[in-house]
């Protein structure tokens, strides 16, 4: 572990209980993240991808902490350790009313930008939110910071009082991404940013959320469903699967040397631009994702495997250094 | 450029540039805010005291000072003035003692106790629409209750909406064990029949029209709740909650700031009908009898003493008339509110 780190996430396990009957006893357990560990340093993007319902988001949001307030019964395990000004700080710990001094800290921008912007406030209402709540300036100074975060983000500062249903998906995905800047956070959270976009708009939100993280000096978690995105944007990769840690790497490793069955299965799905390598070889997974709620004893991705053996099923695969930095969680291919 | 200059319109200000073209519910809506406004001011409109008195040099204003006995204008009555008789005196003795009666000079609390008025006084032209069976004047009893209708109704729906709008959103946004305590809270409370509970009630207690409004908000506010509630709950999982969450936005200020103005659609078309149940409810207290003490003008006590004395018409198809005719425009209101709300420009009801 460096100086370096902003943070560090501890054998987080975010599980959501069942409650069924006519006690509402508790039936069963949805295991959304069970127990995994990443860091990130600071001025560093870190890229998650894994399959539709496999706890990427869980993740991120258990990271800005704001699970609890859709599911309270929801139980957070393990540590997510920020490291701010020298002190150690565990979000996991944290109550809500502690939470909100740190809270212009870490910022998120949401999937969908049709949803993520309150449908009744201006933009320069929006942007200015966190302004109010963390910073105190006055009414001049923040339209002063709107107007220069509009235009950081390639957007007029003359359509700060206009209503967000007046821009297009790509654009308010700028305010979203404004907005997260506000306060010039240290993390920011992207839950598939670019997913509800079309791929020209992609590329250019992207692009700007690169130059902007040189310029802010912010982290990024990029989660994401698309590799090759996930690849030109990210120093780091983690590949996750059904709530677990598949393989944890640098981007290069991962993307073009993946070590886990899975991370190779879902490189070999990646559309590539080249003719002339249309006959590679794929690797296509049988079945369907098993459900978190009955996970499969031992490697939780052996149903699934195409180099699976009878000991895969016995206890659950260590994640551990394969290559320095690039860790992975298969003792198969070790 | 020039549209970029252009002053962009929350949806709220859309929906009221909407309202204001659909015509009948607009104009509903004006005259009714105007007659209400009007009726604020009914005591200087439609009074059996004069507004100003100048008797012998001196100026008095009873409308203000209230009682001034008949006596001391110089007029030989018991008790009170008779300003209306006083003031035909004075113009036909040519004296220099003059006074200025309200447009209508009849009150609504004068009965055959005053000289000159008579029960059952068909509508004449200084009764415009007759007389009661105490010989109180109707048309000026229907305008009082006009006001304390109306009243009646904006107070209790604002009173609901509050207590509707608290309870159902907490309910809808903290979930939990809150909301499961509170739906069964309502689950027992909405069975009571409350029309019931209402006339015994104030059949031990006389009621007023405060003692009214706490009644008959104690067992409408859960109306208001349902709505809520689950306009809450589908609002708090969106991410725009998330947003304001994940920046530190208290609890309060998301449930009122963020997720309020979202919810208002089912507050404000809901709001006609809701006046319409607050004046109905009034009529319907009234009567039978268990509504406001009485003296007061309503609506439902002269529809009782009209249904009563059924061949004099006018004491019927007064109060049926007023009724009908305010309830029409506040549903004219509420046609056109629906209408402004709906994102489909072609599917108006016919």
């Amino acid at each position: 572990m460096s100086n370096n780190t902003l943070v560090d996430v501890k054998n987080l396990s975010v599980h959501f209980p069942v409650h069924g009957g006519v006690f509402s006893k508790r039936v069963a357990t949805v295991k959304a993240v069970d127990g995994i560990s990443f860091s990130i340093d600071r001025k560093q993007i870190v890229g998650m991808v894994g399959e539709s319902g496999c706890g990427k988001t869980t993740v991120g949001r258990a990271m800005i902490n704001i699970l609890r307030h859709v599911s309270p019964d929801v139980e957070i395990g393990g540590n997510i350790e920020y490291h701010f000004d020298n002190s150690i700080v565990d979000f996991a710990q944290l109550s809500a009313g502690e939470m909100r001094k740190y809270r212009s800290r870490v910022q998120m921008i949401f999937q969908d930008p049709y949803a993520s912007l309150n449908p009744r406030m201006t933009v320069a209402q929006i942007i200015s939110e966190p302004l109010q709540l963390h910073t105190k300036m006055n009414n001049s100074e923040q339209s002063d910071r709107v107007a220069w975060l509009l235009d950081k983000v390639g957007l007029q500062p003359e359509q700060a009082r206009r209503f967000p249903h007046e821009f297009s998906g790509g654009q308010r995905q700028r305010i979203g991404i404004a907005r997260a800047l506000a306060t010039n956070p240290d993390l920011i959270i992207c839950d598939e940013p670019v997913s509800a976009l079309d791929v020209s708009i992609q590329a250019q939100v992207i692009n700007l959320m690169m130059d902007l993280q040189d310029e802010f000096n912010v982290s990024y978690l990029f989660i994401a469903h698309d590799l090759s995105v996930v690849e030109h944007i990210s120093d780091k990769i983690a590949v996750m699967y059904l709530g677990d840690m598949a393989e944890y790497g640098n981007a290069q490793d991962v993307y073009h040397h993946p070590r886990h069955p899975y991370s190779k299965a879902l490189l070999s799905a990646v559309p590539l631009p080249d003719p002339s390598r249309k006959n590679r070889e794929r690797i296509v997974l049988r079945g369907d994702v098993p459900t978190p709620l009955n996970k499969p004893s031992g490697c939780a991705f052996r149903t699934r495997c195409p180099i699976a053996e009878a000991s895969c099923s016995k206890s659950k695969p260590i994640f551990e250094e394969h290559a320095p930095g690039h860790l992975v969680a298969c003792p198969i291919v070790k | 450029m020039a549209e970029q200059q252009q002053i962009s319109l929350s949806i709220l200000k859309k929906r009221w540039l909407k309202f204001k073209t659909l015509k009948r519910g607009y104009y509903s809506f004006i005259l009714l805010v105007i007659l209400y406004g009007l009726s604020w001011f009914l005591p200087l409109l439609i009074n059996n005291r004069a507004l100003v008195v100048s008797y012998e040099g001196e100026l008095s204003f009873p409308i203000v000072s209230g009682y001034h006995a008949g006596t001391e204008f110089g007029q030989d009555v018991p008790g009170e003035a008779i300003y209306r008789e006083l003031k035909q005196s004075w113009k036909q003795g040519g004296s220099d003692n003059w006074l200025i009666m309200p447009l209508y000079p009849y009150s609504p609390y004068e009965d055959i106790t005053v000289q000159g008025n008579k029960m059952y006084d068909p509508p004449s032209r200084t009764h415009w629409l007759g007389t009661d069976n105490t010989g109180r004047d109707v048309f000026s009893r229907l305008c009082y209750a006009f006001n304390i209708s109306i009243s009646f109704a904006l107070v209790l729906t604002t009173l609901n909406y509050i207590l509707g709008v608290l309870i159902g959103g907490s309910m809808g946004y903290l979930g939990g064990k809150f909301d499961l305590f509170f739906q069964r809270i309502i689950e027992i409370w909405s069975s009571l029949p409350m029309l019931f509970v209402i006339i015994i009630i104030s059949s031990i207690i006389r009621p007023s029209f405060f003692l009214l409004i706490f009644i008959y908000t104690i067992v409408n506010w859960i109306g208001m709740t349902y709505l809520m509630r689950a306009e809450f709950y589908r609002e708090k999982s969106k991410d725009y909650v998330a947003a304001a969450l994940s920046m530190g936005q208290t609890n309060f200020k998301v449930m009122f700031k963020h997720i309020l103005p979202n919810a208002l659609v089912p507050i404000i078309t809901y709001f006609p009908f809701s006046i319409i149940g607050g004046i109905s409810a009034l009529v319907g207290l009234d009567y039978l009898g268990f509504g406001m003490p009485p003296p007061t003008p309503s609506w439902g006590q002269l529809l009782e003493v009209g249904l009563q004395n059924i061949s004099k018409a006018w004491m019927v198809f007064a109060p049926v008339g007023a009724l009908f005719v305010t309830l029409l425009m506040v549903m004219f209101i509420a046609e056109a509110v629906r209408e402004a709300f709906d994102p489909k420009v072609y599917s108006r009801l016919r």
